[in-house]
């Protein structure tokens, strides 16, 4: 045990070097390369504690936006379904006036077709009651009865209209009154006629006669476009050509 | 261990300066120390292979056992009480390589870490609280312990340099001893005592040492936030 002063002191000296040398090579080195790691640690923690929030944040923008594009797509889906039901009654509005329109269409055309075959049926019967009259009125027609309308003929001719009544009398002197009979008419019953036809048109009238076996029964004056018919047959065709009961020949 | 490796002994001369065997030892093992760390350090990187991972670990359960007690100053003494616990218990342990001697087997190296303790403490202490604040405290609770603090800081100076002298050189003489009275194979459990006993004593007196050292700088502060308060 004994003590040396410059080991002593060297010792001191050879300390204090090996302090500074092992804080140079070891202390400081492992100090800051685990002060590195620690930064880089706390950075990647850091980060991802910052990539976490964004990544909270973006789920919650996309949660929200989800939520609002439900919340249109409802309300979408419901104004589509008003539309369609609007648009529906629309249509069927439409629809509906369509079918009146042609249901009315329908109901004149039928109604068309049906006065049509009414009037085709009217003029069938009156062409075979026509044809039934004429077989009739053929076995019937006699001179006798060519007789009976002439008296008829004279009896309604002061009644004749007016404007008949001024052909007669506006005829000239060469205009002759053409009278066709069924039968040969005597001459009584010639002169009859000549005078009931100048008492008429208030004037001798000049008169020629036919005879047309064709009008059965009965007599027609004519003078020009003017014609009176008192004949079956001119009754007949009056009879055939009448549309309705209020034709009046 | 030859006998001549067990006491200190004169290497060579520089002149009126006397090189002991201690103070070569002594050189050796810094030399090892910094070329290790050296070595160590050279590639460092984020990714830790298996000797980063161990030095590592030493330096930071270095620095986590100062921060422990001095957590606000722990950078701050952490070079001179870390390399305090690394030399020691490299010097403690280089007597179990033959024909080598603990340098801590020398009063003269370990009155050296002695002093430069003393001086640290005081060193520390006026460096965190400036000169007059930190000699207040040797009147403090009371002028009348003036004696016993400055008696306390050699006794405690002194305890530390023959504590560990003491302890290291005994062991030495008895593992000495034994092998000279019971064979070859004898010293064995002697010298595994004798690596736990180079461990504890490397730990006590660094961690004295700590103590010291946050005595000098936490006695001051512990006033201020009182005062504070």
């Amino acid at each position: 045990m004994e003590f040396d002063g410059t080991t002593f002191a060297l010792e001191i000296i050879n300390f204090l070097v090996l302090v500074w040398l092992l804080q140079h090579f070891l202390y400081k080195p492992v100090t800051t390369i685990i002060a590195q790691r620690q930064a880089g640690i706390e950075k990647a923690l850091a980060d991802a504690q910052a990539t976490r929030s964004e990544a909270d944040a973006i789920k919650r923008q996309y949660e929200n936006r989800a939520a609002e594009w439900g919340q249109e797509k409802a309300r979408a889906s419901q104004q589509m379904q008003q539309e369609i039901a609007a648009e529906r009654s629309r249509l069927m509005t439409a629809l509906q006036a369509s079918l009146d329109e042609e249901r009315n269409k329908l109901r004149a055309v039928e109604q068309r077709r049906a006065a049509e075959q009414r009037q085709r049926l009217e003029a069938a019967a009156r062409a075979e009651g026509g044809r039934f009259a004429a077989c009739l009125l053929s076995r019937l027609a006699s001179a006798e009865l060519e007789e009976r309308i002439r008296r008829l003929l004279l009896d309604e001719l002061p009644q004749l209209p007016e404007q008949q009544m001024q052909v007669l009398r506006s005829a000239g002197q060469a205009e002759e009154v053409k009278i066709t009979s069924a039968y040969a008419l005597d001459e009584a019953q010639r002169a009859g006629l000549v005078a009931a036809l100048d008492r008429l048109a208030q004037k001798p009238v000049a008169c020629t006669f036919e005879q047309d076996p064709e009008l059965m029964a009965g007599l027609r004056l004519s003078l020009g476009p003017w014609m009176l018919r008192a004949s079956l047959l001119d009754e007949l065709k009056f009879f055939a050509e009448a549309d309705h009961a209020g034709t009046k020949r | 261990m030859a006998s001549s490796s067990s006491f200190i002994t004169e290497v060579f001369r520089i002149g009126p300066l006397t090189i002991t065997n201690t103070v070569v030892v002594t050189w050796g093992i810094m030399l090892v120390l910094t070329a290790a760390a050296w070595a160590a350090t050279r590639h460092l990187g984020l990714s830790p292979g298996r000797w980063q991972v161990m030095v590592e670990g030493i330096v930071a359960a270095i620095e986590e056992a100062i921060r422990a007690v001095l957590p606000d100053h722990y950078r701050q003494v952490m070079p001179f009480i870390a390399t305090l616990w690394i030399f020691i218990v490299v010097a403690n342990l280089v007597s179990l390589i033959p024909g080598l001697r603990s340098p801590t087997g020398d009063l003269s190296l370990t009155a050296g870490l002695a002093i430069l303790v003393f001086l640290a403490v005081h060193w520390y202490g006026i460096r965190s609280h400036g000169l007059k604040s930190y000699l207040r405290h040797y009147l403090q609770p009371n002028p009348i312990l003036l004696p016993f603090h400055l008696i306390s800081e050699i006794t405690r100076t002194v305890a530390l340099a023959v504590r560990l002298f003491g302890n290291i050189f005994s062991l030495q003489m008895a593992a000495l001893l034994v092998l000279l009275v019971a064979g070859f194979l004898a010293p064995v459990p002697v010298l595994m005592l004798h690596i736990i006993e180079a461990l504890v004593q490397a730990y006590i007196f660094g961690m004295l040492t700590l103590i010291y050292v946050a005595g000098a700088i936490q006695s001051q502060q512990l006033k201020h936030n009182q005062k504070k308060e």
